[in-house]
């Protein structure tokens, strides 16, 4: 990976999502985070101020690359000019991390823009992985994927969405990101145990952990990005500190977005669990 | 029936179908009980195709409501929304990125019976359009061999400067109305103070949407022989083509002019 232009690199500590809204008051503050992550798809267009405000930053900052649209589960053909404009931009940024999500987001080249729910089965495990691998030459960097929030099984599935993920983790070398909210929801959502799954992912291959808040619903949990952290993901993430160690943790706040001090102190929560990992 | 995934065919036609069971559930094609969703005593499986629908279809609707805030102002959000649900299932999002989704809205709106009477309102969501292409145009980038600035053109020789080649921003965009759409997008921005009443009798204009350097957006009202220089460049017309056009003033003064403006920004020298 080409360390040209920029001082910070690696990652670590509570780092925050990066959202337009919050670019002048970084730049003018300059906070004292420990890193932003970065939605991915919002800066693949040629060029503008977005792009422009980005690059300042990542001046001061290391940065993670985060996307929607690889789309590794969909039987359509991976998107080819979709992966050469992320390598570009992570050429021009230097990410710690490219990630994207266990899930499709297109069928027959129509895009949907929300990652949606497969089987789980020998015969996708495989597809996955080989479209993980075919992403991972192209960017010529090992990818972080990351488990998916869900509202609905298939009765086609052969194994739990641990045991799929795990797999993919053997058969393509890519490493985690481990989204202990979307574990939660979806255990409350199909009736599985949070920390059997978390007790059952390799713990060397995760590198990066999210949380978000979610909302209650009549008879489901949907993972909205747009409340706090809660209480059951909190004692979640305990866990996974406990079993994975000190992993550089993302808060997530997409929708509602609130000023940046609120965002801080929802991120001091997390900095002060990491900070007593050994 | 796809609740066996056990090859691309059969994983192609369970997308497909989740696809169809999203945006046309009244459809045959659209019957959720094609996928072999798990049903459960909390939900049946139309529920929980329910939850993906309103998450897709909120967030595409989301995106055409960033792009199109005017329409959107105009209209009001429920009005809008309710507009767009056609849109969605009528023109499908050929790429991953949700910044570029809503191209035809312009067309759409054409077409849309119950906002005929606001006849101005497709021209509106296409300056909302261009406004947007402009803001995520790539920037200009000067080079020796590429785009030069305007201040090298006194450094040329005689010979190379009849090789000279003017060039526009890239970010540049044009817009003919027969409705004062540059006055109706300006009054409903949100730090709009002033006159804020529109009289259809103005009349059209002629618009160029562009991004400056320090990344402000304009909607410059141009003149008929500046919109046609600056239209017949974005066509790739040579100079000496456009010298051919019906131009009502001398088009040195015209190209000065769109100099002056910062709307031809360099040249190259062609070889």
């Amino acid at each position: 990976m080409s360390e040209g232009g920029y001082k910070y690199h690696a990652i670590k500590g509570v780092g925050l999502g990066l959202r337009s809204s919050h670019y002048y008051e970084i730049l003018e503050t300059k906070p004292n985070v420990p890193w932003f992550e970065l939605l991915s798809d919002n800066y693949m267009s040629e060029g503008g101020l977005p792009l422009h405000k980005v690059d300042k930053i990542r001046e001061q900052y290391p940065v993670t690359l985060h996307g929607v649209g690889m789309s590794l589960a969909s039987a359509d053909p991976l998107n080819l000019d979709y992966l050469n404009r992320l390598k570009r931009l992570a050429d021009r940024l230097e990410p710690a991390y490219v990630s994207d999500h266990v899930a499709w987001v297109s069928a027959s080249g129509n895009y949907t823009h929300d990652l949606l729910p497969f089987p789980y089965t020998e015969f996708t495990q495989q597809h996955v992985s080989d479209r993980i691998s075919q992403a991972q030459d192209i960017l010529g960097r090992k990818l972080l994927v990351e488990n998916p929030s869900s509202y609905l099984e298939f009765q086609a599935t052969e194994m739990t969405e641990w045991e799929f993920i795990s797999g993919l983790c053997k058969k393509t070398d890519c490493n985690l990101l481990v989204d202990i909210n979307n574990i939660y929801v979806s255990a409350v959502n199909h009736g599985f145990d949070p920390y059997e799954y978390l007790e059952a992912l390799p713990q060397d291959r995760v590198k990066e952990i999210h949380l978000a808040g979610y909302e209650k619903m009549e008879g489901y949990l949907f993972d909205t990005h747009g409340s706090p952290v809660h209480p059951p993901v909190w004692k979640l993430y305990q866990a996974a500190l406990r079993r994975f160690g000190s992993v550089p943790t993302l808060l997530e706040w997409d929708t509602d977005i609130p000023d940046f001090t609120t965002l801080r102190v929802e991120a001091s929560k997390a900095e002060k669990l990491l900070s007593g990992v050994a | 029936m796809a609740n066996k995934v056990n090859s691309i065919e059969e994983l192609k036609l369970q997308q497909d179908e989740f696809y169809q069971a999203i945006f046309f559930p009244h459809a045959d094609s659209g019957n959720v009980h094609n996928l072999g969703v798990v049903e459960t005593e909390i939900m049946t499986q139309s529920q929980r195709i329910d939850i993906y629908r309103n998450s897709i279809l909120g967030g595409m609707s989301g995106a055409l409501t960033n792009i199109y805030p005017v329409c959107v102002k105009l209209l009001g959000e429920t009005y809008f929304t309710r507009m767009v649900a056609g849109y969605l299932r009528e023109y499908p999002s050929h790429s991953p990125d949700l910044g570029g989704y809503g191209h035809y809205l312009s067309e759409y709106i054409e077409g849309f019976e119950p906002a005929k009477e606001m006849e101005y309102l497709p021209d509106v969501a296409k300056l909302e359009l261009l406004w947007h292409k402009a803001f995520n145009a790539a920037e200009d980038v000067f080079s020796n061999e590429g785009l030069r600035a305007l201040s090298d053109l006194e450094l040329l020789s005689s010979e190379e400067h009849v090789k000279v080649e003017l060039c526009l921003r890239t970010s540049i965009q044009v817009l003919t109305s027969n409705y004062p759409v540059h006055r109706i997008w300006e009054v409903n921005q949100p730090d709009y103070v002033g006159e804020d009443v529109v009289d259809l009798a103005e009349g059209g204009a002629k618009l160029v949407v562009w991004r400056t350097d320090d990344f402000t957006m304009r909607v410059d009202v141009v003149s008929d022989d500046e919109f046609r220089l600056v239209e017949s460049m974005i066509k790739g017309m040579t100079f000496d083509d456009i010298a051919q056009l019906p131009f009502q003033t001398e088009l040195s003064g015209i190209v000065q002019n769109c100099i002056n403006r910062g709307l031809i920004v360099g040249f190259r020298i062609d070889r």
